[in-house]
C-alpha cells in the first residue's frame, strides 16, 4: 500500500530460463526488479499469490525451510557487495559453507579455489573488504554466491557501483561462470548496453514481465 | 572461523566503543562485587554477634541488684526450672556475700579512697568496728576503715558476669567443680597477693578454714580483689540454703531470645526481674542490618545497571548492523545462529567488564565498605587493615557504646564465581531484546538501497 493506493510491485510474472543460462531483467527505477529478485530468492514473501521456482512452491515453506532453500539453492550478488567488513575475503566466501555445515578444511579449500577462479590471488584472499577495490569486492561477492554450488544465482545490479570497464569485466566473469559452474544466473540491471550481452533479456514494466 | 569466534571478533570491531562499554560495565560489576563482599562480611558479623553477646538473659530477685534493693532471693529450685526451659543452654547461678573484718582474716586489696569513704556514709560502726546500721554522720570515717571482700558463690567458675565481669584466666591451680560443696576458694590475684596466699594456702572465713585451689586474673581490679567459692558452699556457710542472688541464662540463639525471656517470666512470675540483652543486641545489630540492606539494594542496582548497559548497547549494535544481519540471513544463516553470534559478542563485552570490574572490586571494596560503615554508624573509618595475596581483610570501626570491631571483608573464589555468574546473567538478559530484534529483521533488508 502506498497511502490509500494499492501498488502491485510484481504481478503475474512467469518466465523460463534454462540451466547454465545468463539472463538479465531490465527495467526503469521502480519497475519492480529488486522486488522480483527478493521474491525469487525467498528473501521476502508475497502479500498474495504463489511463487514457483524450478517446480517448487516456495510460498508454502516455513521460515526454517526457506532458510535452507536460500542456503542450498540460491546465491546472491548485491549491488553494494554486502561483504562482512571484519572478515577477510576468504572468510566471507567460507561463510555460506559454514551455515551449510561443511567441514572447515573442505570449505577453506573450496573458498580458495573459488577466489582463484574469480581472480583474487593468495595475498588478497587474506585482506578485509576495506582493503579491496570495488571490482575486487564484487568478485569476492560472486565467489561467495557460488560457495554452496547453487542452482540459481540472483544478481541485483552487480555493476551498479562500478565503473564501466570494471562493470564489463564483472559481467564477463558472470557469463563464464554460468557455463563453467552450470549455474543459472539472473541479473537485474538498468544498463541496456550490458543487458544486451546476456543470453536472455526480460523487460519488467510496472510489475509485469515482457520478453 | 565459527560463530563463537566471529562473535568475539565482532566485540572488537569498534575499539573506542568496546573500551567505553568495558569501562562502564567494569564500574557496574566492580560496585556489584564490592557490595556483595560487604554484604557477606556484614552478614557474618551479624551471625557472630547473634551467637555471642546477644543471647543472654539476666534473672535477678525482683527489686534487688547485688547488695542493693530488697525482696526475697531466688532459689536453686527455681533455677532448675529455668534450666529446663526450651532453648536454654546453661544457667550460671550466683550467690553474693561480703566478708568483713569480723568474718575473715583476709584483708581487702582495695583501699577505700573517695568512693569507698562515700559508701561508709551509709554505715555506722561502733568503736570495735562492728557495723551497727546507717550513719547520720557523714563526716567521721575511722582511719582503720576497710572495705568488705566480695564473695561470689557460683556453679560456673568460668563466668564472672556477676562478679565484675571480664575474662577469667587461671594463673595457677585448678577451678573447683560446679557441684562442689567443699570449703575451697579461687582468689583474685590482687587479693591473693595482698594476703600472701597461693594454691594450697588456707584462710579463715565464716568460722571455717578455706583452702585456696586456684588464683585467677579477671583483668580488672574489682574482680581480682574478690574470691569465688562453690555456690553450695556459700549457701551453706552463710546460712542462705538454696538461695540465689543472680543468674545468667544462656540461650542457644538470639532468634529464640524473646520467646525464652517470655517463658522464664511466666515461670518465675513476680518473684524475679528478667532482662534480656536483646534490646542492646538490636541496638548493635541495627546499623549492621542497615549496611546489609544498603549493600543488597546497591548490589541489585549495579546488576540492573549492568544489564541495562548491555541491553542498550546490543540494541544499538543490532540496529547499526541491520543490513549485515539481513545479508547473513540471505546467505543462509538461521535466526539462532545470528542470535548466538550477537550473544557471544555481548558475553565478550560483559566478561571483559567483569574481569576489570573484579580488579576494581579488589581495590575498592575496602574504601566502599568503610564508607558504608562510617555513614551508618557515625564513627570514623577503620581501625585496622591488612592485605596479601588473593585475600584481604578490613576491620571496621565501633558502633556507639558497643564494640563491633573485627568485620572482615574477603574476596575469595566464591565471590569471583558469583561475579562470573552475574556477568553471564547480565550478558544474556541484556541481549534478550537484541535477540528479539534480530528475529524481526527480514532478509529483504539487504535489498534496501543505502
Amino acid at each position: 500500500m502506498s497511502g490509500d493506493t494499492l501498488v502491485k510491485a510484481v504481478s503475474d510474472v512467469s518466465f523460463s530460463v534454462p540451466e547454465g543460462c545468463f539472463a538479465s531483467i531490465i527495467g526503469r527505477s521502480g519497475s519492480g526488479k529488486s522486488t522480483l529478485l527478493s521474491l525469487l530468492g525467498a528473501l521476502d514473501k508475497p502479500s498474495d499469490g504463489t511463487i514457483t521456482v524450478d517446480g517448487k512452491d516456495i510460498t508454502t515453506l516455513h521460515e526454517r525451510a526457506l532458510n535452507a532453500y536460500r542456503r542450498k539453492e540460491i546465491g546472491f550478488v548485491f549491488q553494494s557487495y554486502n561483504l562482512v567488513p571484519n572478515l577477510t575475503a576468504l572468510e566471507n566466501v567460507m561463510l555460506p559453507m559454514e551455515f551449510a555445515g561443511v567441514r572447515p578444511s573442505i570449505r577453506k579449500r573450496r573458498a580458495q579455489e573459488l577466489l582463484d577462479q574469480v581472480g583474487i590471488t593468495d595475498a588478497k584472499q587474506l585482506r578485509k573488504p576495506g582493503r579491496l577495490s570495488g571490482g575486487e569486492q564484487q568478485r569476492v561477492s560472486i565467489a561467495r554466491a557460488l560457495a554452496n554450488k547453487p542452482k540459481l544465482i540472483l544478481a541485483d545490479e552487480p555493476t551498479g557501483n562500478l565503473d564501466s570497464q570494471t562493470g564489463k569485466m564483472i559481467f564477463d566473469l558472470l557469463h563464464s561462470l554460468a557455463r563453467t559452474e552450470k549455474a543459472t544466473i539472473i541479473a537485474v540491471t538498468h544498463d541496456l548496453s550490458i543487458a544486451g550481452k546476456t543470453d536472455m533479456t526480460f523487460q519488467l514494466h510496472d510489475g509485469k514481465l515482457d520478453t | 572461523m565459527n560463530v563463537i569466534t566471529r562473535g568475539i571478533r565482532n566485540a572488537f570491531r569498534n575499539s573506542i566503543r568496546t573500551f567505553s562499554i568495558v569501562v562502564i560495565l567494569a564500574l557496574s560489576v566492580g560496585l556489584a562485587l564490592s557490595m556483595l563482599v560487604a554484604r557477606q562480611a556484614v552478614d557474618a558479623k551479624i551471625q557472630s554477634v547473634k551467637s555471642s553477646i546477644g543471647n543472654t538473659i539476666t534473672v535477678s530477685p525482683a527489686g534487688a541488684r547485688g547488695f542493693e534493693g530488697g525482696g526475697e532471693p531466688l532459689t536453686s529450685a527455681e533455677m532448675d526450672k529455668v534450666a529446663a526451659t526450651a532453648h536454654v543452654v546453661s544457667v550460671s547461678s550466683t550467690l553474693q556475700d561480703r566478708l568483713s573484718s569480723t568474718d575473715t582474716n583476709l584483708q581487702s586489696s582495695i583501699t577505700p579512697g573517695t568512693l569507698g569513704n562515700r559508701a561508709f556514709r551509709f554505715q555506722r560502726r561502733s568503736e570495735d568496728g562492728t557495723v551497727t546500721g546507717p550513719s547520720t554522720d557523714s563526716a567521721a570515717v575511722p582511719t582503720d576503715f576497710k572495705l568488705s571482700i566480695m564473695v561470689t558463690g557460683t556453679n560456673n567458675p568460668s563466668n564472672l558476669a556477676s562478679a565484675g565481669g571480664g575474662t577469667l584466666t587461671l594463673k595457677s591451680g585448678t577451678a573447683f567443680s560446679a557441684t562442689s560443696n567443699d570449703n575451697v576458694a579461687m582468689l583474685g590475684t590482687s587479693l591473693a597477693s595482698k594476703n600472701n596466699l597461693s594454691v594450697g594456702s588456707t584462710f579463715q572465713a565464716y568460722g571455717q578454714t578455706i583452702t585456696v585451689v586456684a588464683i585467677y586474673d579477671a583483668g580488672n581490679d574489682f574482680a581480682n580483689s574478690g574470691l569465688m567459692m562453690p555456690l553450695a558452699s556459700v549457701q551453706r556457710l552463710s546460712n542462705q540454703s538454696g538461695d540465689v542472688s543472680n543468674a545468667i541464662v544462656q540461650v542457644d540463639s538470639i532468634d529464640n531470645l524473646s520467646s525464652t525471656t517470655s517463658a522464664i517470666k511466666t515461670q518465675l512470675g513476680d518473684a524475679a526481674d528478667v532482662v534480656s540483652s536483646q534490646d542492646t543486641s538490636e541496638q548493635a545489630l541495627a546499623p549492621l542490618e542497615n549496611i546489609k540492606n544498603v549493600s543488597t539494594f546497591s548490589l541489585i542496582g549495579a546488576v540492573v545497571a549492568g544489564a541495562t548497559i548491555i541491553l542498550l548497547t546490543m540494541i544499538m549494535i543490532v540496529r547499526e548492523r541491520r543490513r549485515e544481519i539481513g545479508v547473513l540471513k540471505a546467505i543462509g544463516a538461521s535466526n539462532a545462529r545470528v542470535m548466538l553470534q550477537f550473544m557471544t559478542e555481548s558475553v565478550t563485552f560483559t566478561l571483559l567488564g567483569a574481569i576489570v570490574g573484579t580488579i576494581i572490586a579488589v581495590l575498592a571494596a575496602n574504601p566502599l565498605a568503610q564508607l558504608l560503615v562510617s555513614s551508618s554508624t557515625g564513627d570514623d573509618g577503620p581501625t585496622h587493615m591488612a592485605g596479601g595475596g588473593g585475600r584481604f581483610m578490613v576491620s571496621f570501626a565501633r558502633n556507639g557504646g558497643l564494640n563491633l570491631q573485627g568485620i572482615h571483608a574477603t574476596i575469595g573464589w566464591d565471590i569471583l564465581l558469583y561475579g562470573l555468574l552475574a556477568a553471564l546473567v547480565i550478558a544474556i538478559a541484556g541481549s534478550a531484546a537484541a535477540a528479539w530484534l534480530i528475529t524481526k529483521i527480514r532478509p529483504a533488508e539487504v535489498m534496501r538501497a543505502e
